[in-house]
């Protein structure tokens, strides 16, 4: 929901740059404080007073329109952008990457329709070979 | 034609040979466990090419970046393939197909709290209208003709959402007797969304899914390739 008056004092606060940052990537003129940066470069941000409710926390993307997807969210900020936690991973050990010995190093997205996808392959040895034909001379 | 590509060819099948040639024939031969090795698997065939596990041939695919544009005539029409991926991804109408309690998790999309319309999403009534079908449930044989028709109908081009198990791969009623065993044997699917049912939140992201795939639709450049 955005009035006028709502959309001028964001672009006061946040400048004009920003205001065509935020335009070509959200939709709406948003203030907010920066909680943190996760290891890829994206960006979060709070406004927990003056925002609707579900609205209170946003993630601006590293990656630039239209390539960026919710998946690039790493699982510490993603349980506190959907509000699962309250702290955010920048100051909850619990939810920082790294800790688990099961973690992959880094954060993988999902790679669907990428060349990185995952294809199935098989490694059974196939069960029947096909043979050149010979034909007999008539 | 990618230079790149070349020795990293030459070193992928030169390796199975070695592999080959190295494999002692003797304890195989030994040997009364009918189990091979993984490298037994690299295979050739008769004309020297070399094979992957399940037979096919082995071909190799250059790399995203090992591909360059060649050319203004590439870059005149990487732009225009923008422009109507663009025009295609952002009015995405689709063809409501909703078979099961998977449609009410659909309904949920179009609803304030998704909000499909904001992302030019809109539901038609007419397959005529419809660019994406999204099959929503289960598809029995009574309704399998049906869907294909309803398919046939949509104009190109035209892309199909399988949205939950039933429509994946039969799921519950994977055993019954009156029921498709997937969608996909009966139209080709682009997107499959999991789940029984998926939410609302899932089948949006499967959208957008749809949407990264006709992004990197290469419309033009694969005119002109040819």
């Amino acid at each position: 929901m955005s009035t006028v008056l709502r959309t001028l004092r964001n672009i006061r606060r946040i400048g004009l740059k920003e205001y065509a940052h935020q335009m070509q990537n959200i939709g709406d003129t948003k203030a907010g404080t920066l909680i943190g940066t996760d290891r890829w470069g994206n960006k979060y941000y709070e406004n927990m007073e003056e925002e609707l409710p579900l609205r209170t926390r946003w993630v601006d993307y590293k990656t630039t329109w239209p390539e960026f997807q919710p998946c690039q969210v790493e699982p510490g900020w993603h349980a506190w952008i959907s509000y699962m936690v309250d702290t955010p991973p920048n100051a909850d050990k619990v939810l920082q990457p790294g800790l688990r010995h099961y973690e992959v190093p880094e954060h993988r997205p999902n790679l669907t329709q990428t060349r990185a996808a995952f294809r199935t392959y098989s490694t059974t040895r196939p069960k029947y070979s096909a043979w050149t034909p010979v034909a007999a001379p008539r | 034609m990618f230079p790149m590509a070349r020795p990293a060819l030459a070193g992928a099948l030169a390796r199975p040979q070695l592999a080959l040639c190295l494999r002692p024939q003797a304890i195989a031969a030994l040997s009364t466990s009918s189990v091979k090795s993984a490298t037994a698997l690299e295979r050739q065939s008769s004309t020297g090419q070399s094979l992957t596990a399940s037979g096919k041939v082995r071909t190799e695919v250059p790399l995203g970046s090992q591909e360059k544009k060649e050319g203004a005539m590439q870059y005149v029409l990487t732009t225009l393939d923008q422009v109507a991926n663009w025009a295609r991804q952002s009015s995405l109408w689709p063809m409501t197909f909703g078979l099961a309690c998977c449609a009410v998790e659909m309904m949920h999309l179009s609803t304030p709290r998704y909000d499909q319309d904001r992302l030019g999403i809109i539901f038609r009534a007419s397959p005529r209208q419809s660019d994406v079908m999204i099959v929503a449930g289960t598809l029995t044989n009574k309704m399998a003709p049906a869907l294909r028709q309803v398919y046939d109908q949509m104009p190109d081009p035209r892309w199909v959402i399988s949205m939950g198990s039933c429509a994946n791969g039969g799921g519950y009623y994977h055993y019954s007797y009156s029921v498709v065993r997937g969608c996909d044997r009966i139209v080709p699917v682009d997107v499959y969304v999991p789940g029984c049912p998926p939410t609302s939140e899932a089948l949006m992201y499967g959208i957008f899914q749809l949407q990264k795939k006709m992004r990197h639709t290469r419309i033009t450049r694969m005119w002109y390739r040819r």
